[in-house]
């Protein structure tokens, strides 16, 4: 038990070591379980809808009116084997999912004995048709029927026809990608916190090395407390994760909305409940992290890495260097991308206090001055000996820099594109099934609208683009517009041919979303074949048109162009009155349609709407970068000082050799200034670099559009703030410790910072 | 999955409190215990048949066939058997003038079985098909009259007294046409078929002289029939007696012109026989257990007996009945011997045999 004392009692004598060691832990621990229980509650809920039904076709109506039971029982009369999927949201959130397992029947097989489902969805069995039937009538209910395989095309009747049926979100991978993106950066957290739990863990070893002799001396055996080191580590872990875990459960219940309306909106993937996920695999990982990070000197021989060693070294982590950023700009799949910057920020990590080191050494080299021949080598020696902590804030603020830059750069893209989309001032509902052109006569004959307003009218709709022979084609949504006006001309187009918004009016082509035209190859000029209705038209690609926020393929073209069996799903008038006031339109609009209400919304709440929306999307990134800057902001000055402490005794020599106290701080404020400002001279090019590769490959491959690179230069001011900010923190701290007598370090062990 | 599904079905009204023997072959032996206010009705001694109502549907009889046996042969004189069954079973009891439930709602209240077998050189082809009742594309109607699955189907022709059906399925079909040339035969106490000493039964009509006419197709061959054909039609709520593990029936059409109907419910201490003898001129006369003999010659390596003796003394009739070569077994949910036998002895003859309830 004396032992064990002994040994705790480092902590007593620093409890700020053991104060800065919990709390990385448990902030790491929160930052890094919370995004990881999100992230796979997440992947459950999509996993489930995709292994839920093997991908099956159904059977779809030509004419785009939904299938009913009557189209049930007429295929059935046919002896075609089809089934009936009813799909209901239910009260308590989720869906529920109604089966005829007796029309299910025909869809055994002799060799096979598989259901069209498997097993349970979201938790919950498929339950009897007829009981989903029940829920329909007050929910919303849609109603699909699944063919079995044993048919094709062929044996439909003309009247129908089929198409590919899934149950999990239309998005290919691209929900997966969003949350390997979510993971990586909970990866990048973990990173750092090791780095950081390793610099600290370091620190205290060294500090103790003078205690492990003495109790060697007294007979403990080395195995013995290597045995203890490890249980000390293993209970300061398990005690600081889980109230870590707990609190990540917190943050993940607190970011869950936002994340579940994100999700939701940028994929129609609502978030299930679902299982709890458990805390044993969050409690293994970080316990295995920080094991990893303090321990890992045990694992091979400690050899001394001191990384002024060898030019080759310098040299050859250059090339990596190189390597990993030429990979970023060739690699096309996500997860090459991430070792990519996985590489480089190694190699990065790596190189950075070798660079400051040498470059110090080199200044002192050719000072003439022996005060600043002195700050440049001490500043040598400080950038080897708190390398771990100096590369942990790297890492954070090139990670900062470039998500800063990210969501600034959306935002900014986003606000631009929503505003003119939403150019029109008011949007009008346009109630089903009324006939439009008596209100569109009337729009047009308005003169104050014609001088000083704007209005076009909206279809909305499904279209397909036919596969190849006996493929299901792709579906997309339709975007029609009519007339062509001054509401949209002012758009920006990714591409375009020449005078792409007159052959729109004319209805000679169409154009298409940024989605589709990465999806299916899509460029300006060639002809795209599209199915409307029971049309097939061939149209030029008139130009490719930016649309955030969600996966789906849309083509956008004149109303004119719409066969007159187009059953569109939605329709609305966007209007600007201008000198017509918004009441006299909406109320000679009721009265040709002949209806009590008419939803008007103003464009503007919309707008703020879908701010809200996204920001709530980057909110939980935001939260992530800002949290992890701030801990290595924490570590780096708690480590700074305490190296420094170790070091008064040198700078209290400066005071014996004839500087005054003042003069003394003056230099140590420029000893540590000049070390953060280095720090965060090179997180700059690393900073920038992640948000090119961010925003030009990670984000198409992930979200399926892309954003322009912008640079802020704002936030560079902001970090170099920063890092002066940590330096003079850090030389004021030491200042206070040069009016207290310091004693000679004993011990001329390097690892001790005994360097002189 | 549909298998179990039915058969939860199935059991859940049969009484789950009892073991599966004891609820019988199909679990027609389970008592019915509805849930809703409509109870299940039980044939009993005094009722009687009303025509053309009782060729259609029962929705408040727990469970009811539409079953046509045939003997017939193809041109070159070979024989064909075939059998074409419809079963509804009622899952919530409905009165008959009540209204059914809207399609759209996709009611559950009863469900629907149909079997098509054909049985020709000792190959026996068999297909299944369930659905979902009060749908639309499974039904019932008496007048005119049709009984329909998908897309087999049972109807009135335009002419009078003629019938068509229709059955395909992978593989094979067959279409057929039919005339009836009797009237219906009421069984047991006109139309109150006892099953048990206790008077357990159901209501039991046959038209016994189908004059069928019609192709076959198996594969790629397709036959031209024409032969003789047996129609029942049976409902009832409580068809077994708890106890009774199924049974053995018979429908001979002899030489001379008469029909014979016998059957025989098994039970663990000995057996319930009925029948009806159908004289070729004259009124159907009702048999007694004491009337009838009949007892299986030669057992099976399976378990079904292929071969029978029958005798009905008082009308002289002492026949040898045996199935041909092959395995008549209809694999389906409710696995049950249906094949079509020759007489011999006292009368020489052909008809159909079928048994239930042996092994599972």
């Amino acid at each position: 038990m004396t032992l064990l004392a002994a040994l705790f009692s480092h902590y007593r004598r620093h409890p700020l070591q053991l104060l800065a060691l919990a709390t990385m832990i448990v902030l790491a621990t929160m930052l890094w379980s919370g995004v990881h229980h999100l992230t796979s509650q997440a992947r459950a809920s999509l996993d489930q809808s995709e292994s839920a039904v093997a991908e099956r076709q159904q059977v779809e109506r030509k004419d785009g009116e939904r299938v009913t039971v009557a189209d049930f029982v007429e295929l059935r009369r046919q002896g075609l084997c089809v089934m009936p999927w009813l799909e209901v949201s239910s009260p308590e959130g989720g869906r529920v999912v109604g089966v005829d397992p007796l029309a299910a029947g025909c869809f055994e097989s002799p060799d096979s004995e598989e259901t069209p489902w498997r097993g349970e969805l979201e938790g919950r069995p498929f339950v009897d048709i007829s009981e989903a039937a029940d829920l329909a009538r007050e929910q919303t209910g849609q109603l699909s029927l699944l063919m079995s395989d044993a048919h094709s095309a062929r044996d439909l009747p003309s009247a129908y026809r089929l198409a590919p049926f899934r149950v999990g979100p239309d998005t290919g991978e691209l929900g997966d990608s969003f949350l390997l993106n979510l993971d990586a950066l909970g990866v990048l957290v973990l990173l750092i916190t090791a780095l950081l739990v390793r610099s600290v863990y370091l620190l205290g070893m060294a500090q103790r090395r003078d205690s492990f002799a003495l109790l060697h001396r007294f007979g403990v055996s080395r195995a013995r407390i290597n045995r203890l080191l490890v249980f000390e580590i293993m209970l300061l872990a398990l005690v600081c994760i889980l109230p870590g875990i707990w609190l990540g459960r917190w943050l993940a219940n607190g970011l869950g909305t936002g994340f579940g309306r994100a999700l939701e909106g940028l994929f129609d993937q609502p978030l299930y409940a679902g299982q709890d996920g458990g805390w044993l695999m969050p409690l293994a990982t970080m316990l295995a992290v920080v094991l990893v990070a303090c321990l890992a000197d045990f694992l091979r021989p400690l050899a001394r890495r001191l990384p002024g060693d060898g030019q080759r070294y310098g040299v050859l982590l250059a090339l990596i260097l190189m390597g990993g950023i030429a990979m970023s700009v060739w690699v096309s799949t996500l997860i090459w991308l991430f070792v990519a910057v996985a590489v480089v920020f190694v190699a990065a990590g790596t190189l950075a206090p070798m660079l400051i080191s040498r470059l110090a050494d080199w200044r002192a080299g050719s000072d003439k001055d022996p005060l600043s021949r002195w700050r440049h080598r001490e500043l040598s020696v400080l950038a080897r000996r708190l390398a771990l902590p100096l590369v942990a804030l790297q890492f954070a603020m090139a990670m900062v820099l470039a998500v800063q830059a990210l969501v600034t750069t959306f935002e900014s893209t986003f606000d631009r594109w929503l505003a003119q989309r939403l150019e029109a001032d008011f949007y009008i509902e346009v109630p089903q099934s009324v006939d439009l052109t008596p209100a569109m006569d009337w729009l047009s004959e308005q003169p104050e609208l014609a001088a000083s307003g704007l209005w076009h009218r909206v279809v909305r709709g499904r279209a397909t683009l036919p596969g190849e022979s006996n493929e299901a084609g792709t579906k997309v949504d339709v975007f029609a517009l009519g007339p062509i006006g001054p509401l949209v001309t002012g758009w920006q187009l990714f591409e375009s041919t020449a005078r792409p918004w007159q052959s729109l009016q004319q209805g000679h082509g169409v154009m298409v979303n940024e989605q589709l035209a990465r999806r299916q190859g899509v460029t300006t000029g060639q002809s795209l074949t599209v199915e409307l209705g029971s049309q097939e038209l061939e149209l030029p690609v008139l130009g490719i048109y930016p649309d955030y926020g969600r996966p789906a393929g849309e083509i956008l073209l004149n109303v004119s162009v719409l066969p007159p069996d187009f059953i569109p799903s939605f329709q609305s008038l966007s209007i600007s009155p201008g000198d017509l006031t918004i009441e006299t339109v909406t109320r000679r609009l009721k009265e040709i349609w002949r209806v009590e209400e008419l939803t008007v919304r103003d464009n503007r709440a919309i707008e703020d709407l879908a701010s809200a929306i996204f920001d709530q999307t980057f909110l939980l990134t935001r939260a992530m970068t800002t949290l992890t800057l701030i801990l290595a902001a924490i570590a780096l000055l708690m480590m700074g000082w305490v190296f420094f402490s170790t070091r008064a005794w040198y700078f209290r020599l400066l005071v014996v050799w004839g500087l005054s106290r003042r003069q003394a701080s003056g230099q140590l404020i420029r000893l540590s200034v000049s070390l953060t400002s280095a720090i965060a001279l090179l997180a700059l090019p690393m900073g920038i670099w992640l948000t090119w590769v961010l925003v030009h490959r990670i984000n198409p491959l992930a979200f399926g559009w892309s954003l322009p690179m912008a640079i802020y230069p704002g936030f560079w001011f902001e970090l170099g703030v920063l890092s002066l900010l940590i330096g003079l923190s850090i030389a004021l701290l030491m200042s206070r410790q040069l009016r207290s007598p310091a004693s000679v370090p004993g011990n001329a062990n390097a690892l001790a910072g005994g360097e002189r | 999955m549909s298998r179990c599904i039915w058969l939860l079905l199935l059991l859940a009204l049969g009484g789950c409190s009892e073991s599966p023997q004891q609820a019988g072959f199909a679990g027609l032996a389970g008592v019915a215990d509805p849930e809703s206010d409509v109870p299940f009705l039980q044939p009993g001694a005094g009722d009687r048949l009303s025509f053309p109502g009782d060729f259609g549907p029962h929705p408040q009889h727990r469970i009811e066939w539409w079953y046509l046996t045939a003997n017939l042969r193809t041109a070159d004189g070979e024989p064909v058997g075939l059998q074409w069954t419809q079963f509804r079973q009622a899952i919530t009891p409905r009165p008959a003038n009540a209204e059914p439930p809207e399609a759209n709602t996709w009611p559950l209240e009863a469900a629907w079985m149909a079997h098509a077998a054909v049985s020709f050189d000792t190959r026996h082809y068999f297909a299944e098909k369930l659905a979902r009742g009060d749908v639309g594309h499974a039904g019932a109607r008496a007048e005119p009259l049709a009984v329909w699955l998908d897309e087999w189907q049972l109807e009135s022709a335009s002419e009078d007294d003629s019938w068509r059906l229709q059955v395909s399925t992978d593989g094979w079909s067959y279409d057929l046409s039919l005339s009836i040339n009797r009237a219906p035969v009421a069984h047991g106490d006109d139309g109150f078929s006892a099953k048990s000493a206790d008077g357990e039964g159901s209501m039991y009509f046959s038209l016994v002289d189908l004059q069928i006419e019609g192709t076959v197709t198996l594969g790629d061959e397709t036959l031209e029939v024409s032969g003789q054909g047996w129609f029942d039609r049976e409902w009832s709520s409580q068809f077994l007696k708890s106890g009774q593990q199924g049974w053995d029936w018979f429908a001979l059409h002899l030489d001379s012109g008469d029909k014979l109907m016998a059957f025989r419910l098994r039970e663990d201490n000995g057996d319930f026989r009925a029948g009806t003898w159908i004289p070729d001129k004259g009124e159907p006369v009702a048999l007694r257990p004491d009337q009838l003999r009949l007892r299986p010659t030669k057992p099976d390596a399976q378990g079904f007996p292929r071969q029978w003796r029958l005798e009905v003394p008082d009308y002289g009739v002492n026949l040898e009945v045996s199935a041909p070569p092959g395995d008549y077994l209809n694999s389906g949910l409710y696995p049950y011997w249906e094949s079509p036998v020759s007489v011999s002895g006292s009368h020489g003859g052909v008809g159909y045999m079928e048994l239930t309830g042996y092994g599972e």
